[in-house]
């Protein structure tokens, strides 16, 4: 992403961010409430154009005209709770506005069944079956099945939005072994969060919004907790 | 965890609507000395149960999509009285046929744009339709009730159809029938029946995923309009007459007969199956009632408190099987 403004009525929401992510990383991106994070990457998935600006996706230019265009290209997004709808299966969920059909529309549901019981061991969660209803799930086990269905689909780049708030810390360590997982498998990851120890100990690079600004955008061994902190609240490097 | 997935916790709704349904039986059965159980009292509840069934089955999708209609009950008479005008006009049974089901769809897709277009609770905007519709009929027939035999030809085809018996079945119980196993078949079996529940459940979700869901609801209202046509007509040739008065209290009844199948108020959950206890039980409270001799107005009563019971003990089943 290249030079990326939004306003909001008068608001400047981002203001010349300058956004990349390489392959097979997991880059950290941090700020404050307001910073404009959520709005980055929505913009990356395509809910929203850019004002201004350019995005460029393994070197193509795109421009996106609905969430849909960007999940073509392989870019998924796993918000907090717009992902799963609770009362329904693990299956269903998976396959949510993607099912695998047999004639006429109806379901295959033996190959869904099958499927989504793949997708789910490939991240090593268990369940006791694919059939039961999400809300049945822990908080990590649902990012899990979020996290599966991403994979499932070959995305190529998962945006992960707050995955590990609410959570306990038994919890969290399980989303930080998806991501992990991710990282193992060739998929890039951006990981937004407000914890930063949370994502620092998966990251592998991290950018830091600032009032709309990208003022920092560092690799993990060239920088600390204490650093990115000072960046997020202040928006300079320790004084 | 483990503790937390006992199995009294795990029961679907549908297992309590079961017993509830059974229970009702068994209660109405004794106490109108086995009369309810007779050849005559099964063959009036096959007959008048689609009235309610039919409509109902439709409610119970839309409102796993989420949203209500409440409008069924004045859609039905509006129904009945374009039937018989058409059949006045020496139209053909078919024809007409086709227009009411046509104008039933229609009727539903007014109450899908005024909703989803408005941004309006579709509770409001289809209790506006339904003061509208009922406003409608009322004027335009003049409240006159109308005969029916005067306007059908010779034979009629659509007596046969709907209200003849097959082998002592009477056959609207076999048009419920089929409604309930297409609709079924479509809400369990078919990608579409995993947008409406994804739908009612999460909407956000639904839209994320790439689901119309503005799409996955006009269809459901419509559904509901051609299944209120349908029942208008059923209902027309079954009393062999046009009244103004037909369908009151229908949009009650159906929400009641499906919080009593366990179909969530909230949208997402609910079941076909569910959905057919909840009309037995209310047709059978119905004719149970009248066959003990209780007055019709108890009888609203009486429906009254069991839905306020049923729709406690199903719904917190409900929320324990899901949590």
């Amino acid at each position: 992403m290249i030079n990326i403004h939004k306003w909001f009525g008068t608001v400047h929401a981002l203001n010349g961010v300058d956004f990349t992510v390489n392959r097979g990383e997991v880059v950290g991106l941090v700020g404050d409430n307001g910073a404009g994070k959520s709005t980055l990457i929505k913009i990356l998935s395509g809910v929203y154009p850019p004002d201004m600006g350019e995005i460029y996706f393994e070197g193509r230019k795109v421009r996106f005209r609905s969430p849909a265009d960007a999940r073509k290209l392989g870019i998924e997004t796993v918000y907090q709770d717009q992902a799963l709808a609770p009362n329904l299966s693990i299956v269903r969920n998976i396959f949510m506005g993607r099912e695998i059909t047999a004639s006429f529309g109806f379901l295959d549901l033996k190959k869904m069944s099958g499927e989504a019981r793949k997708a789910i061991e490939t991240l090593g969660l268990r369940v006791r079956s694919p059939l039961e209803p999400v809300a049945i799930l822990s908080g990590g086990e649902r990012q899990g099945v979020a996290i599966a269905r991403a994979l499932y689909f070959k995305a190529k780049l998962v945006i992960l939005d707050e995955p590990t708030a609410a959570l306990s810390i038994k919890e969290t360590q399980k989303v930080l072994d998806f991501v992990r997982l991710l990282k193992k498998e060739g998929v890039s990851v951006i990981f937004i969060t407000h914890n930063l120890y949370h994502v620092y100990e998966v990251a592998d690079r991290f950018v830091v919004l600032f009032r709309g600004m990208k003022v920092a955008d560092v690799l993990k061994e060239q920088t600390s907790i204490e650093e990115l902190a000072c960046y997020i609240t202040t928006g300079k490097a320790a004084a | 965890m483990e503790s937390k997935r006992s199995l009294m916790l795990r029961l679907p709704p549908e297992v309590y609507s079961l017993i509830i349904l059974i229970g009702l039986l068994t209660i109405f059965t004794i106490f109108s000395n086995y009369r309810f159980l007779s050849y005559e009292n099964l063959r009036a509840l096959g007959r008048l149960l689609p009235d309610l069934g039919v409509v109902a089955l439709g409610v119970a999708m839309l409102m796993i999509a989420g949203e209500f209609d409440l409008s069924i009950s004045s859609q039905i008479p509006l129904c009945s009285y374009v039937m018989i005008t058409l059949l006045k006009s020496g139209f053909g049974e078919i024809l007409s046929l086709l227009v009411v089901l046509g104008v039933g769809a229609v009727l539903g897709f007014i109450n899908a744009v005024i909703t989803i277009r408005g941004r309006i609770p579709s509770f409001i905007t289809t209790l506006g339709t339904m003061l509208l519709w009922r406003g409608v009929v009322y004027v335009w027939s003049g409240m006159m009730p109308i005969p029916l035999r005067p306007y059908l030809p010779e034979t009629s085809i659509l007596a046969l159809v709907f209200v003849s018996e097959v082998f002592g079945v009477p056959v609207q119980i076999i048009w419920f029938a089929a409604v309930a196993i297409v609709l079924g078949l479509i809400l369990h079996r078919h990608r579409f029946g995993n947008w409406v529940y994804a739908t009612g459940d999460n909407e956000l979700a639904a839209k994320e995923m790439g689901i119309n869901t503005a799409l996955t609801k006009t269809i459901c209202f419509m559904t509901v309009g051609i299944l209120a046509a349908l029942v208008s007509v059923l209902q027309l040739y079954r009393i062999e007459s046009f009244a103004a008065t037909q369908g009151i209290g229908f949009e009650f009844r159906a929400i009641a007969a499906c919080v009593i199948g366990g179909i969530s108020l909230r949208g997402g959950s609910g079941s076909v199956i569910g959905a057919i206890l909840g009309i037995i039980a209310m047709q059978t409270i119905d004719t149970g009632l009248i066959l003990m001799g209780v007055p019709v107005f108890g009888v609203s009563a009486f429906i009254g408190i069991v839905i306020v019971v049923f729709g406690l003990l199903v719904t917190r089943a409900g929320r324990k099987f899901v949590s």
